[in-house]
């Protein structure tokens, strides 16, 4: 049998390309993608529809500036497309709830019935790691790009000259949708490790969200030393960033980027020294 | 060459001992068989030696490298025990991605995919998911993804258990007809089965390699001929056998079943083969059985 010796990085491509494929071709994955398809048709055509004709309402500034101070929400009516402004704050907290839901299940249930036995046979457990990690990143850019241009089509049966900014507006939310989802996915992906299902993958999330935000409150009300270690949570630069666009956005993005380094690094100890 | 060499090999799940102390070392060729009671061991080994399981003491070397090592990917491959594949893929696109990993490219490992799946005889399944096979056949299924590739040494954890005798027996041939190329390490509880494949057996018992017998220099120039009875008196079977010239001892552990042991001068020429078989003319007795050697179960517990 020809065959080239597998290598680390071909086998992480393979296997992020085969988890795209089990998501999008097989009954579970086009069932959760018209779920989401249908949520987000919904929040599309109703609240962005509505908040965005709203924000271009000449006193609408004032208002929000006056319930929730100026310089809440005040870069919300810098952005060159409303539509795409609206989106930016659901698809903020949105996707990383998503992503908690999507890659809750990387290694659970395969864990469980013990098919990864039949993987680390012929790959490597770093290949197999970033590979699914990559994978359900492949997946959730999909599902972004998919609604970034359903916002941009929505903007233009308003103003078809609305075109190119909403591309560039698009372009730049979606790398930032991106980078934002990572740290999640990558949590997702330890968690995923431990857990015996997808369920309790999403329970100790749920979990872990809740009592470290709870302890760094508590810290952080106990001394000001402990200020900057909110910034160990995924997420916690998220209320900062809804009032921010276009490349300002990138201002926060080493955050996510190194909790993703962090918590990649955690889940191949892990793996390395798990018996899978 | 040395296929498989363990010393000090150790496994501790807390304070059980699962494996203690194993030392061993396995030549390419004839099928291996590993045989012991439930919990004597022979998954962890096998679970050890897939590189599944990290050794609490010792070293576990395969083909010369750890296990888990990139030079052993695709070179060994495994049937573990109780593992399914995903119910939610298509057998075919599971076995193509596996070969995918190892190295073919994508016509080549949906040929491999389907080689394999032929082996087993379960082409015809190749689009189905894995939900909709019986046990057996997912056991079949499970047998071929080891068979990717062709590789060096398979790990075959209870490969017939649960397979009806028909599908048992061709699992057997397989086993048999790819043994020249292909290493196997076989666990079963099925002694006769290993007795048919195997030529070196291990003895595992509470984590302990207590024997390690080879069947063929066990039983070559034997002093033992194992007679199976259709029905007989024991009693006057034992006396009467016992008085033929050269026998040392004649024993009998189950119904209907006698080791004899000769003295190695006494069947150079069947003399005792032809004695018995004139005792049985005499005694009108019938015969089932005559076998050269001991039973690997005589041999293991007696």
């Amino acid at each position: 049998m020809t065959q080239n010796a597998p290598s680390t990085f071909n086998n992480m491509l393979l296997i992020a390309g085969f988890e795209c494929r089990k998501f999008l071709f097989n009954l579970r994955g086009i069932i959760a993608l018209i779920a989401f398809a249908l949520v987000w048709g919904m929040l599309l055509l109703y609240p962005i529809q509505g908040a965005s004709t709203l924000l271009m309402q000449p006193n609408i500034k004032d208002l929000i500036d006056g319930l929730l101070g100026n310089q809440a929400l005040n870069v919300l009516f810098d952005w060159p497309v409303a539509e795409m402004a609206i989106f930016w704050c659901f698809a903020l907290y949105l996707f990383p709830m998503f992503s908690i839901l999507i890659a809750a299940d990387q290694f659970s249930s395969d864990k469980t019935r013990g098919t990864l036995r039949f993987y680390t046979i012929r790959t490597s457990k770093d290949s197999l790691l970033f590979g699914r990690f990559l994978g359900q990143i492949l997946i959730q850019g999909l599902l972004i790009l998919l609604t970034i241009l359903a916002t941009i089509a929505l903007a233009l049966t308003r103003d078809i000259g609305l075109l190119l900014p909403a591309l560039t507006s698009g372009a730049l939310v979606g790398v930032n949708l991106v980078i934002v989802i990572l740290p999640f996915t990558a949590v997702m992906t330890l968690l995923s490790l431990y857990a015996n299902t997808a369920r309790q993958a999403m329970v100790l999330a749920t979990i872990l969200w809740t009592v470290v935000s709870i302890a760094l409150l508590i810290l952080g009300n106990q001394s000001s030393l402990f200020e900057g270690l909110q910034w160990i949570l995924p997420g916690a630069q998220l209320s900062n960033m809804v009032n921010t666009n276009g490349l300002n956005s990138f201002v926060y993005a080493p955050i996510p980027l190194l909790q993703t380094a962090f918590a990649l690094f955690l889940g191949r100890v892990y793996i390395q020294r798990s018996q899978l | 060459m040395i296929l498989i060499q363990c010393q000090g090999l150790s496994k501790h799940y807390g304070s059980k001992k699962a494996l203690n102390n194993v030392n061993l070392t396995l030549e390419s060729g004839a099928p291996i068989a590993l045989v012991g009671p439930n919990g004597a061991g022979k998954t962890t080994l096998f679970s050890l030696l897939c590189g599944y399981l990290t050794p609490s003491a010792g070293t576990v070397r395969i083909l010369g490298e750890a296990p888990n090592s990139p030079a052993l990917l695709g070179q060994i491959a495994a049937l573990p025990q109780d593992a399914t594949l995903d119910p939610n893929l298509t057998i075919i696109s599971q076995l193509s991605f596996f070969a995918r990993l190892q190295g073919m490219d994508s016509k080549q490992a949906n040929q491999e995919a389907l080689r394999v799946l032929n082996l087993v005889d379960l082409a015809e399944v190749a689009q189905q998911k894995p939900p909709s096979l019986s046990h057996g056949m997912s056991k079949r299924v499970a047998i071929a993804q080891a068979l990717i590739g062709s590789p060096k040494l398979v790990l075959l954890d209870e490969p017939t258990a649960g397979l009806d005798p028909a599908n048992a027996k061709k699992i057997r041939e397989l086993v048999r007809t790819l043994s020249p190329s292909t290493t196997f390490v076989i666990s079963s509880h099925n002694l006769d089965e290993l007795e048919k494949l195997c030529d070196q057996v291990l003895y595992l018992d509470k984590g302990e390699l207590g024997q390690s017998i080879s069947m063929r220099s066990s039983n070559s120039g034997s002093d033992y001929l194992t007679l199976t009875m259709e029905s007989c008196d024991s009693e006057a079977l034992i006396q009467a056998v016992g008085q033929i010239a050269g026998v040392v001892n004649i024993t009998s552990k189950q119904a209907h079943v006698f080791v004899i042991q000769l003295d190695d001068t006494a069947n150079r020429h069947y003399e005792f083969e032809t004695a018995l078989l004139t005792l049985f003319k005499q005694q009108h007795w019938q015969y089932k059985m005559l076998l050269k050697g001991r039973t690997l179960e005589e041999t293991l517990f007696s």
